[in-house]
């Protein structure tokens, strides 16, 4: 079971204690594989953004354990999954989540700072990302000078601009327009197929159904 | 630390407020220090001009200004004493002096024989320091609209006597509303209606070689109705006593430390309240894999940029303020180890302040990224 990038075995999250607990994953156990786009569906409350808490190593579980290249995360110190996130994770996020006072080059500069990469040969790296993502003419503005499509390939260049083989991305097209929403879904199966990446998509809009190789369903912090 | 500054610059409004609460706790801490700082200095400050080694004053005196009479053969008394080399007298007292305008103030003649110290403002004769002008007073600047002159020299009434004001000095202005006002021992003597044998304070000399602490143990031995203190004991116990005795003294230490308890908050608030603002940045930082190190420096960046632009608008203010505030309050004084001092602690405080916020941001649940 744990020969994949990503794994997760027996994952149990509940919030809360007593009578008011609400149990959001119970006993999840999944593995993910590189070069494929992953789509979690589910209603609201189903435990998919938990889910995605947990296999980006945002979130310890209460019990079970999730590996990454086999080692297993889960009893890590916060430094050592600081690490692991900055090693083998980027993020996409609803709600873009860019640092409001830097440009679109400066905001990918800081995603290389993180990981020890600064000067010119930072700037080079963020601008070839940046015209990867189609964006190279706009790196001078700032998130709020964007459109809601820009913005998400700002962060997509930014959560790939360190190469790291897992993309986990939290409803990535729902604050978009249905014409950027195609573009951005397009732009991580290309990520997922062309460049070997392990793309996770947490989604309950059917539209990205096209573009996944495999979907799952959630319903009560179970896997359906 | 592209972050930290293009944060500071972004958000201007908030900057703004920033730097405006950190200038104001450093104004409001230098120029209540200020205030604090001159009321003792000029509360010994006549102390602080002579270049006696001793005091000798009657039992209990407090300070300059609330004098005792002390009997004048203490002078020779003292001048037995072993390891005394000279013995000089001032006359201080509160009488009345009559403006040109006809109107009575309240003053405290203060005389001194010549050679109390080259610093103590006396009429001298010609630059000389051993004679002085009969008949003549000094005034300080500060207070020649309170004691009613235009012109100098001027013909005044002291205890119904005759003086001339031939000059100003300054660095003397009375904070107890009766002014000071300068003159030799002798006329002194006589504006107060001393009897020959009165005087209020001896001031001794001790000979070269000797100790002061062991000459001051003679001298009280020989003087038990007197007190003797080293000149900076008695300026320190005329300081404390204005300080802490009075109620002016209690309310400008009580404004002074207000001052700077409520400068501190101040400070601490508005560093907090900015890096709380941005604590959704710090989560999507920490989820992006930054080290604790890289969030402390983005937040105590934001902090010592604030703090230092902040103490320096607030210094730019506080100097001129000071200065306009003289006009009326002439003892108003800002000793340089003040501003510096403020400074270290505003910057103190925005450290231990962006500490606390820092403890915030670094704590913070990466997993808030994930809720739109």
């Amino acid at each position: 079971m744990r020969e994949s990038l990503l794994a997760a075995e027996n994952v149990t999250v509940t919030y809360g204690s007593g009578s008011s607990a609400v149990q959001a994953l119970d006993s999840v156990s999944l593995t993910f594989d590189v070069g494929r786009l992953t789509l979690v569906m589910g209603p609201s409350g189903s435990g998919k953004t938990t889910l995605l808490s947990v296999l980006g190593c945002l979130l310890t579980p209460d019990s079970g354990a999730l590996f990454i290249q086999d080692r297993p995360v889960t009893d890590l110190s916060e430094n050592e999954r600081g690490e692991i996130r900055k090693q083998f994770i980027g993020y996409v996020f609803q709600a873009f989540r860019l640092f409001r006072s830097l440009t679109a080059l400066e905001n990918i500069l800081v995603a290389l700072e993180i990981s020890g990469c600064r000067g010119r040969q930072a700037r080079e790296v963020a601008r070839e990302v940046l015209a990867a993502v189609g964006m190279a003419d706009k790196w001078l503005l700032k998130p709020n000078e964007l459109s809601g499509g820009e913005k998400q390939r700002v962060a997509i260049a930014r959560a790939i601009v360190n190469d790291p083989p897992i993309i986990l991305a939290d409803e990535p097209t729902a604050s978009l327009d249905s014409s950027s929403g195609v573009q951005i879904a397009e732009m991580l199966l290309k990520l997922a197929e062309d460049e070997k990446r392990l793309v996770l998509v947490v989604s309950h809009d059917s539209r990205w159904l096209p573009f996944c190789h495999r979907t799952i369903e959630m319903r009560d912090g179970r896997i359906v | 630390m592209r972050l930290a500054w293009r944060n500071l610059s972004y958000d201007r409004l908030r900057f703004a407020v920033t730097v405006a609460g950190v200038a104001f706790a450093v104004f409001l801490m230098v120029f209540q220090g200020s205030l604090l700082a001159g009321f003792v200095r000029v509360s010994s400050s006549v102390i602080d001009a002579t270049d006696a080694d001793l005091w000798i004053t009657a039992r209990g005196v407090p300070c300059f200004d609330f004098p005792a009479p002390l009997p004048s053969r203490f002078r020779e008394l003292s001048m037995n004493v072993t390891g005394v080399n000279s013995v000089e007298r001032i006359a201080a007292g509160i009488t009345s002096w009559q403006k040109p305008s006809g109107v009575w103030q309240t003053i405290i003649i203060v005389g001194a024989d010549p050679g109390v110290g080259s610093a103590f403002p006396l009429p001298y004769l010609n630059g000389k320091t051993d004679l002085v002008f009969p008949e003549t007073v000094l005034v300080d600047r500060s207070n020649l609209d309170a004691l009613g002159l235009t012109t100098m020299p001027a013909d005044v009434e002291i205890g119904r006597r005759r003086a001339r004001v031939a000059g100003t000095v300054s660095g003397f202005g009375s904070f107890i509303g009766s002014p000071y006002i300068f003159t030799g021992y002798n006329d002194a003597v006589r504006y107060l209606d001393f009897g020959p044998e009165e005087t209020t304070f001896l001031l001794v000399r001790v000979a070269p070689g000797s100790n002061v602490h062991v000459v001051q143990q003679h001298l009280q031995a020989r003087l038990p109705e007197a007190d003797i203190w080293t000149r900076a004991e008695f300026a320190r116990r005329a300081r404390l006593y204005w300080v802490i005795k009075t109620g002016a003294g209690g309310a400008l230490l009580t404004a002074a430390l207000l001052g700077s308890v409520v400068g501190a908050v101040i400070v601490s608030q508005t560093i907090y309240a900015t890096t709380m603002e941005g604590l959704e940045e710090f989560a999507t930082l920490k989820a992006m894999g930054a080290s604790r190190w890289y969030i402390r420096r983005v937040v105590l960046t934001q902090a010592l940029v604030s703090s230092v632009i902040g103490c320096a608008i607030g210094l730019a203010v506080t100097f001129p303020s000071v200065k306009v505030v003289q006009g009326s309050i002439p003892w108003v004084y800002t000793p340089w180890w003040l501003p510096a001092g403020m400074i270290l602690v505003s910057l103190l405080m925005c450290s231990l302040a962006s500490t606390v916020s820092i403890r915030k941001a670094i704590r913070v649940e990466p997993g808030r990224v994930f809720r739109a």
